[in-house]
């Protein structure tokens, strides 16, 4: 069996689904594979986004995948100073949702569908070969092997990221660069404000930080990332120490547990080869200082398949044609990757009594907005070291 | 050669950071292209629930 397509995309993600969406909006003829039975689940996710994300991409929430709106933001050091940042005192909140991603990838998938892409779930890319200015996958659904033709192919797997290698890009994530996520979604969680995210800094998450996402009353996304180069436990390991040890968890029970890596380099150098073209976590559109990857590889998604829409249209498929969609990326989304991954590097040299007394002084502050950049404006201001470190970046 | 415990979760993280691609993780499955591989073990190291060993 072949089946021909002008654009192919791989893998069903909120990338994947913008990608399809976008290159069927401008009249390509799209196909999008997923490996997964369902789109969606299990989920690699902590569940937060932004409101000015999801406005910017012209996304209207919805009751069906909302699960709760976050007006403030609670962060905890290592001895247990907590920072309170609530839309009462600070003005202008940049705040959003935790969302249910096993509902909201498959509305971003259907919203791809209704614009007029094709989608083949439990279909996974083995291999991809270049012939004749084409690119044929090998793919598998059910035990039955077949190939796909198509000019352009989008490689949207994820943190797997192999598709791009296979078309010549170097996406392979750098152990020190990969955070290794464990979670666990639970139910009796005693939070004193469902409506805030709460953040735990120091040993808890080498590299990383654990949090407590809301999504009830009682209900939470407890989960950390730690780069595994910096810890001797696996990430699994850290959530049980964490969960037992903290007050909000420890009388709380797990009923899902979720396992993932997470792409924190920034995004690549090279993201568009011929024929072949890379989005969300595979091309490393992640904020590499939070670790949110969700709206920013919907951004790239909506550019990959206006570009690949543009560039059948031309019938020219090179990398030449194709370059336009890197520097298009780097201008919308990756140009403030570059402070965030500086700021990582300085969250990552603090011991745990450098985060207590940098905790002390945040109390005293007063924010005026919340937003991860005025959080580090005002770091700079009270720790000489960050001053040192990232003074001329904010 | 590496040995999957059976509660490997497919979550593709190993996949993402073997250097030489050798690792293909399907819905339930995984797979290894041992012929080629260097046993660097950062696979190992960088699963999340510690499912792969190496087998020596
Ligand atoms: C623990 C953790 C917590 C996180 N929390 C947040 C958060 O709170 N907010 C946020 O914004 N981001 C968060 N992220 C990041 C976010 O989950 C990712 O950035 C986002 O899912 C990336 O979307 P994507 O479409 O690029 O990839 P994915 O959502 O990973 O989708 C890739 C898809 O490709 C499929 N696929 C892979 N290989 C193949 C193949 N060969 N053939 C067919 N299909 C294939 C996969 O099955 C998958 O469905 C978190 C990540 C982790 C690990
Ligand atoms: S990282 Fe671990 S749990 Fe995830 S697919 Fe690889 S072996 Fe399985
Ligand atoms: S040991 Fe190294 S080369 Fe072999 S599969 Fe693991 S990461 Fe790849």
């Amino acid at each position: 069996m072949l089946i021909e397509t002008d654009v192919l995309i791989i893998g069903a993600g909120p990338a994947g689904s913008s990608a399809a969406k976008h290159a069927a909006l401008n009249g390509a003829d799209v196909l999008m594979i997923e490996k997964k039975s369902e789109i969606g689940a299990p989920k690699r996710c902590a569940e937060g986004v932004s409101k000015d994300g999801l406005i910017e991409l012209g996304i209207e929430p919805s009751s069906r995948w909302v699960t709760s709106e976050i007006n403030g933001v609670r962060l905890v050091s290592p001895n247990g100073t907590d920072v309170w940042l609530t839309e009462d005192t600070v003005k202008l909140p940049e705040m959003g949702y935790v969302i249910e991603r096993k509902v909201f990838d498959k509305h971003m998938a259907m919203d791809a569908a209704r614009a007029g892409a094709d989608i083949m779930i439990k279909t996974l890319a083995r291999g991809l070969e270049r012939k004749d200015g084409h690119v044929i996958v090998k793919a598998e659904r059910m035990g039955e092997e077949f190939d796909i033709k198509a000019k352009i192919v989008i490689g949207a797997d994820g943190p797997e990221s192999r598709v791009g290698r296979w078309g010549g890009l170097k996406t392979a994530v750098k152990p020190k660069d990969m955070e290794s996520g464990a979670q666990f979604e639970m139910v009796g969680v005693e939070m004193e404000s469902d409506t805030a995210l709460e953040f735990y800094f120091g040993d808890v998450a080498p590299g990383g930080y654990a949090w407590v996402f809301p999504k009830g009353k009682d209900i939470a996304n407890v989960g950390l990332a730690v780069i595994p180069t910096l810890t001797e436990k696996s990430a699994y390991e850290h959530l049980l120490d964490f969960v037992k040890n903290c007050p909000t968890t420890k009388n709380a029970t797990a009923v899902e547990l979720n396992i993932g890596g997470d792409p924190v380099g920034g995004i690549l150098k090279k993201i568009a080869t011929d024929n072949v073209m890379v989005v969300g976590d595979a091309g490393g559109m992640v904020n590499p200082l939070t670790g949110g990857g969700i709206i920013s590889g919907m951004q790239g998604g909506r550019i990959a398949g206006q570009i690949a829409a543009a560039a059948v249209k031309d019938n020219d498929f090179s990398e030449k044609r194709l370059a336009e969609y890197g520097k298009r990326c780097k201008e919308e989304i990756g140009d403030s990757f570059n402070k965030y991954m500086k700021s990582r590097d300085y969250l990552e040299s603090l011991s745990n009594e450098e985060l207590d007394s940098i905790a002390k002084v945040f109390r005293e502050t007063e924010f005026e907005k919340i937003s991860t950049s005025e959080l580090l404006r005002v770091l700079v201001k009270v720790s000489p070291k960050a001053l040192l470190k990232l003074g001329k970046l904010f | 050669m590496k040995i999957v415990r059976e509660w490997c979760m497919y979550c593709g993280e190993c996949a993402g950071v073997c250097p030489r691609c050798l690792i293909e993780v399907g819905e339930a499955t995984i797979t290894f292209d041992e012929s080629s591989c260097k046993d660097c073990e950062i696979c190992v190291q960088a699963c999340p629930v510690r499912a792969l060993i190496k087998e020596e």
